[in-house]
């Protein structure tokens, strides 16, 4: 079965804006000191995450280049998710989005009641330049498990026609754009950072953008989802 | 009764704490902060919400494009329209915060139109018709659109049991699907009124204001200002609500219908202006030196006691200028806003013989305006002038370098206005 042609087009489009566009690797995305929020957010258990949309299905590959379906990386487990493509060097866009999960892991890490409940997933919205491989490299030591139990897995795909349901069922916008600072103008493909909270059931329950992404805010979030689930727990019927 | 005698007699009432009106949000400098992709340069579109007219056209509400690039052959004329088939009180609009989508209303009804702009930018296509804002939450008039990540918050006028003007936000996904409603507190000084809202996620502030239900708005202006209970039943409030938790924190007392709701797009500022339209005054809604939200009178609008009727407000880029149109004297102002708490009146023009909306280009170079208000209360005979206007401004002058006449293109009452580009042409539609 063949993919719409418009995404057969728009595939096509990204695969060459991403192959004339891109500089190397960003390595580290390692930056300045995350800012905290101007505001004490709501306790956690004070506010309701709505179930904004289901996560979408598709087709993505680990590190070791195996295919998998993306719910195998978004059910069962609370997941955080961002996309990212790792030549991305705006400072408000991955590299944020790297550091703020680089917070949160040490934060469950030192937390035990959110040991085993919680999971990364980097998604590479760039596929022809974004290997298997070039993830690995671009995970680095991330992906061991530590004593947290916390995983971080990092995902691509196999190519942009596989990548595009997944874009567009998150509603992560891609926009070409040039960067005119040098002496002639360069393709860049940008986006608007998202993170993604998703529920055990896989449904889309937070979205954050450069403005309310703080670990603070995340972890109470994440704690609400828990108590969520422990309260839908107390209330189910015990079997005898 | 003519309209200037009924403007008059809403004077007094004004003085009392009563206010009415209706007005627009608009522009590229007023969207949401979730709404990404902002056109910095010049804009190929301007979109305008049309009120359908009995026995014009087809007579319905419609969508219309009119191409305002300079540069273009079809340079201030109308390239399409999409018509909902209804006349339903067409009257704001907003983009989802992908930009891919318009969603519109009208305030007679509750049924929001949702149109897809990212295919085609040029020829926006209905797309989606939602239906369930009175069935879900009780509340009545869908008002005013504005984007959350992956969500569209939907503040209502109005309410479905008595149609008066107690009311409150809804929020939808992008895809329509309702996830919740959220009442407009009457304890605590609340009136229960709605009309605008907006967002400064800095610090987790949602800022509402309020205006009146659908038993006023919907009647005849000439019926309505001699109904002295009716006139009562104007918002006095504004309320400050914690974004993450969607619950109100604080209610400001606000009198006279404070309609829309701006905040300063410069990073450094955390303040919010608004105009009441009955008061004809301007407020600044700040953090004192505590850190208190309050509301704070900084200015007036022309001469109150004319009640020339602020109906839309424009803020520039850089929160140092503030456009205001005034529909019964058909006047553009324009404040200097350098100092928040005294804006200053540095220039003004009759841009139409009633005037609502006004949007500005990102650069604040380009000016579009319109004149409808409400079919109810807009003027009648000459005076019911119904057009977009596109003007040029070099910071001393306005200058029109077109109009579209919706009445003798058949369209409607120009209502709500939206920028549109070709470059936002979606990827997946092969752009």
């Amino acid at each position: 079965m063949s993919a719409p042609r418009g995404i057969q087009r728009a595939g096509r489009a990204i695969a060459l804006l991403t192959a004339l566009a891109c500089p190397p690797i960003s390595s580290a995305h390692q930056g300045a000191p995350l800012a905290e929020p101007e505001f004490i957010p709501p306790a956690p258990g004070t506010y309701t995450l709505h179930r904004i949309m289901p996560a979408p299905e598709g087709r993505v590959l680990g590190i070791d280049g195996h295919p998998q379906p993306l719910s195998r990386y978004t059910r069962d487990q609370i997941t955080l998710l961002g996309f990212i493509y790792t030549t991305c060097t705006d400072p408000e866009g991955c590299p944020l989005a790297y550091r703020v999960f680089d917070a949160l892991k040490e934060a469950i890490a030192a937390t035990p009641s959110l040991h085993g409940k919680v999971r990364f997933v980097t998604l590479s919205f760039d596929p022809a330049r974004d290997s298997p491989d070039v993830m690995r490299r671009y995970a680095g030591s991330r992906v061991a498990e530590k004593d947290g139990g916390l995983r971080w897995y990092f995902l691509t795909t196999g190519s942009a026609r596989e990548l595009m349901p997944l874009v567009e069922g998150f509603g992560q916008d891609i926009r070409i754009t040039f960067d005119r600072s040098g002496a002639r103008p360069r393709r860049e493909l940008s986006h608007v950072l998202k993170v993604f909270l998703i529920d055990r059931m896989s449904d889309v329950r937070e979205i954050y953008t450069s403005t309310f992404l703080y670990p603070r805010l995340v972890l109470n979030d994440i704690e609400t989802l828990l108590m969520e689930d422990a309260l839908k727990q107390s209330r189910a019927p015990v079997k005898k | 009764m003519n309209h200037k005698s009924v403007f008059r007699a809403i004077a007094a009432l004004a003085m009392t704490c009563v206010g009415f009106t209706v007005a627009v949000r608009a522009d590229e400098t007023c969207n949401s902060p979730y709404i990404a992709k902002l056109i910095k340069g010049q804009e190929d579109y301007v979109y305008v919400w049309t009120l359908g007219v009995e026995g014009l056209g087809d007579g319905s509400d419609k969508l219309v494009t009119v191409d305002v690039n300079p540069k273009s052959k079809s340079y201030g004329k109308v390239l399409h329209s999409v018509s909902t088939g209804a006349r339903a009180e067409a009257h704001h609009m907003g983009f989802t915060d992908d930009r891919r989508r318009i969603w519109a209303g009208g305030l007679s009804e509750n049924r929001i139109w949702v149109f897809d702009i990212a295919t085609d930018p040029a020829r926006p296509k209905l797309v989606r018709t939602i239906g369930d804002l009175g069935d879900k939450s009780g509340f009545l008039g869908p008002h005013t659109y504005y984007a959350l990540p992956g969500r569209m918050f939907v503040q209502a006028l109005s309410n479905t049991k008595d149609k008066g003007g107690v009311t409150g936000m809804v929020l939808y996904n992008n895809e329509g699907k309702h996830l919740g409603s959220y009442a407009m507190p009457t304890e605590g000084g609340g009136d229960g009124y709605g009309y605008d809202l907006a967002v400064n996620p800095k610090k987790n502030v949602l800022l509402t204001s309020s205006f009146t239900g659908y038993a006023n708005y919907m009647r005849s202006l000439g019926e309505l200002i001699k109904d002295g209970e009716a006139m009562k039943k104007f918002g006095n409030t504004m309320v400050l609500w914690d974004l993450k938790a969607i619950k109100p924190t604080k209610v400001l007392a606000v009198p006279g219908a404070p309609l829309e709701i701006r905040w300063s797009l410069n990073p450094k500022d955390n303040w919010a202006i608004t105009a009441a339209a009955l008061t004809s005054k301007l407020w600044l809604v700040k953090q004192d030196a505590k850190g208190e939200w309050i509301a704070k009178e900084v200015g007036t609008i022309g001469d109150p006691s004319q009640i020339p009727l602020p109906v839309d407000i424009s803020i520039t880029r850089d929160g140092k200028g503030l456009w205001v149109n005034t529909f019964m004297d058909g006047k553009t102002r324009y404040f200097d806003l350098s100092n928040p708490e005294a804006p200053k009146q540095t220039y003004e023009k009759a841009t139409g013989k009633q005037v609502n909306m006004i949007s500005q280009s990102w650069d604040g170079k380009r000016v579009y305006i319109t004149s409808s208000l409400l079919a109810n209360w807009d003027k009648g005979g000459a005076d019911n002038e119904q057009f977009l206007r596109g003007f040029a401004w070099n910071g001393k002058e306005l200058a029109q370098k077109f109009e579209v006449d919706f009445t003798k293109e058949k369209l409607g009452r120009a209502h709500h206005m939206k920028l549109g580009s070709k470059a936002l042409r979606s990827a997946a539609a092969g752009g």
